[in-house]
């Protein structure tokens, strides 16, 4: 399934606004790890897509976005619930522990 | 489940090469790839040495590579590889989502991967301000203070580049004040940028940090003294480990991991090369990667068609086979060959006789334990049933 892409508008409808459950992925084209990490994202989804929502940002496009949440690199994978940041998952990430993470979100 | 004719572990230039030459030489070929195309080469930012290309990018000469080897048929797969079965003459290969996929001949293209430090800090903060991928993630350091690690080509130019961005640059060293092992001309330009400051006869001890990376602890190797140094940002550059962990008890490994070939870059196993960053080489770069990748292709290709040709004219042959083994360096192998094609024309050619140079079919030879020439065995259905190299030629014709 792939990864719906936010902006700050809809980043702000979709997660504060509709304090929607979700996991957002930052990441960018030019990153190694991101090619990986986002795929894996991408497969799992599928299997959590009626619990949770998944979505995108790319961070070349979304300066503000980042540097919102003081991120470190890319790829990271931030949870959200009722409209508050959970925690948050960097570098390369494995499809166990990201489902660990979805797990204990829902 | 159709089989390829060549499967291609790992998508960087080694395997994008090998995908060009092997599909060109019209083998049913496919490329697995975990990740990104380019591997490594993907997180270059500039080029300048590739030949032919006077500056270009990592990300843009490997997409051009990709598209080439797909012009030419070969198939490029998704997928991690968890599992490889490589013996006997159908190699087959699992993906971690449970795929699989079986080919005729393997190229072992995977590349290797950042080397961890393995201090304490490390792996909690990796991705939260610890990075080993400056093209990702310089950006995020933004009038920040950031440490490298490392002195090779990749720290030192790294260095300069998250320069653009960080407010300072601190990068250990640990050789003594004045010496790096990176190429002149990036040493230069990092000595020469004021926002670039060298620690020497250092190394790192430790990374610092709840969240988000707050400070690393530098050791002095002459004095024995820890310095607690703030920072945002620490990138490793301390060398590379070969992906083969997969390999494992499949192939040989050397005690490092690389996986050792000859100048055909086969390895030791039959119908398998390897090429690229993970094959013990002197010089590894992208040209030498693409290098390996087309030497490892014909390879496989005349890998391929001699094993067509042994089971067409040897194994599913109609009569018993004489396996005659001669060598252009061995003049007597010569006669005794010429003398027993005679021998069979005038036995009334009961048996099919076929010549087997040594020097180019080594694996024949092999699969047969024969070490020297001349050499004669007499076949049914590809099993020997008797090995006239010692007989006299009076009785060849009886033994015939």
């Amino acid at each position: 399934m792939e990864l719906k892409n936010l902006n700050a508008v809809t980043f702000e409808e979709i997660v504060y606004d509709n304090c929607e459950n979700c996991l957002v992925v930052f990441s960018r084209k030019t990153c190694h790890v991101c090619a990986e990490v986002v795929p894996m994202v991408e497969e799992t989804a599928e299997k959590y897509k009626d619990k949770l929502g998944f979505y995108h940002v790319d961070v070349e496009e979304q300066k503000d976005l980042y540097n919102r949440f003081s991120l470190r690199g890319v790829p990271q994978l931030l949870f959200f619930k009722d409209g508050e940041y959970q925690y948050k998952l960097a570098g390369k990430v494995e499809e166990e522990q990201l489902e660990e993470k979805i797990e204990e979100l829902l | 489940m159709s089989v390829y004719d060549l499967l291609i572990l790992g998508g960087g230039p080694a395997g994008l090469a090998a995908g060009i030459y092997g599909a060109r030489a019209k083998l049913k070929t496919a490329i697995l790839e975990k990740g990104a195309v380019g591997g490594m080469a993907f997180t270059t930012r500039e080029m300048v040495n590739y030949p032919g290309f006077k500056s270009t990018t990592g990300p843009d000469l490997m997409k051009t590579m990709a598209s080439h080897a797909k012009e030419f048929g070969a198939e490029i797969i998704k997928g991690q590889i968890t599992e490889v079965e490589l013996d006997g003459e159908i190699k087959t290969v699992k993906t971690k989502k449970g795929d699989q996929y079986q080919a005729r001949a393997v190229i072992l293209a995977p590349g290797s991967q950042p080397r961890l430090l393995n201090i304490p800090g490390e792996k909690k903060l990796r991705g939260s301000g610890v990075s080993y991928c400056a093209t990702c993630d310089a950006e995020f350091y933004e009038d920040l203070t950031v440490v490298v690690v490392g002195n090779g080509d990749a720290a030192i130019e790294e260095a300069v580049y998250i320069t653009k961005y960080a407010s300072k640059v601190i990068v250990i060293v640990i050789h003594d004040e004045g010496i790096v092992d990176c190429n002149k001309a990036s040493a230069e330009k990092a000595f020469n940028n004021p926002k670039i400051e060298f620690v020497w006869n250092s190394v790192l001890a430790e990374i610092k940090g709840r969240e988000n990376v707050e400070a690393v602890v530098v050791k002095n190797l002459k004095t024995g003294e820890h310095t607690e140094v703030k920072a945002e940002g620490v990138f490793i550059y301390v060398g590379m480990v070969p992906e083969t962990e997969f390999l494992q008890g499949k192939v040989e490994l050397d005690e490092r991991g690389y996986i050792p070939t000859n100048e055909m870059m086969e390895t030791n196993v039959d119908g398998v090369c390897a090429a690229g960053d993970a094959r013990v080489k002197y010089l590894r770069q992208v040209v030498t990667a693409a290098s390996d990748g087309a030497v490892a292709a014909v390879t496989v290709e005349r890998y391929l068609a001699e094993e067509d040709d042994f089971k067409e004219n040897v194994l599913n042959a109609d009569k018993p086979v004489l396996l005659a083994f001669w060598s252009p360096a061995d003049e007597a192998s010569i006669d005794v060959v010429a003398r027993l094609e005679q021998t069979v024309v005038e036995s009334g050619n009961k048996v099919k006789l076929v010549k087997v140079d040594m020097s180019r079919k080594k694996r024949i030879a092999r699969r047969y334990n024969v070490t020297g020439t001349p050499a004669a065995l007499l076949l049914k259905e590809g099993k020997i049933v008797r090995d006239i190299t010692g007989v006299f030629e009076a009785v060849w014709g009886d033994e015939l």
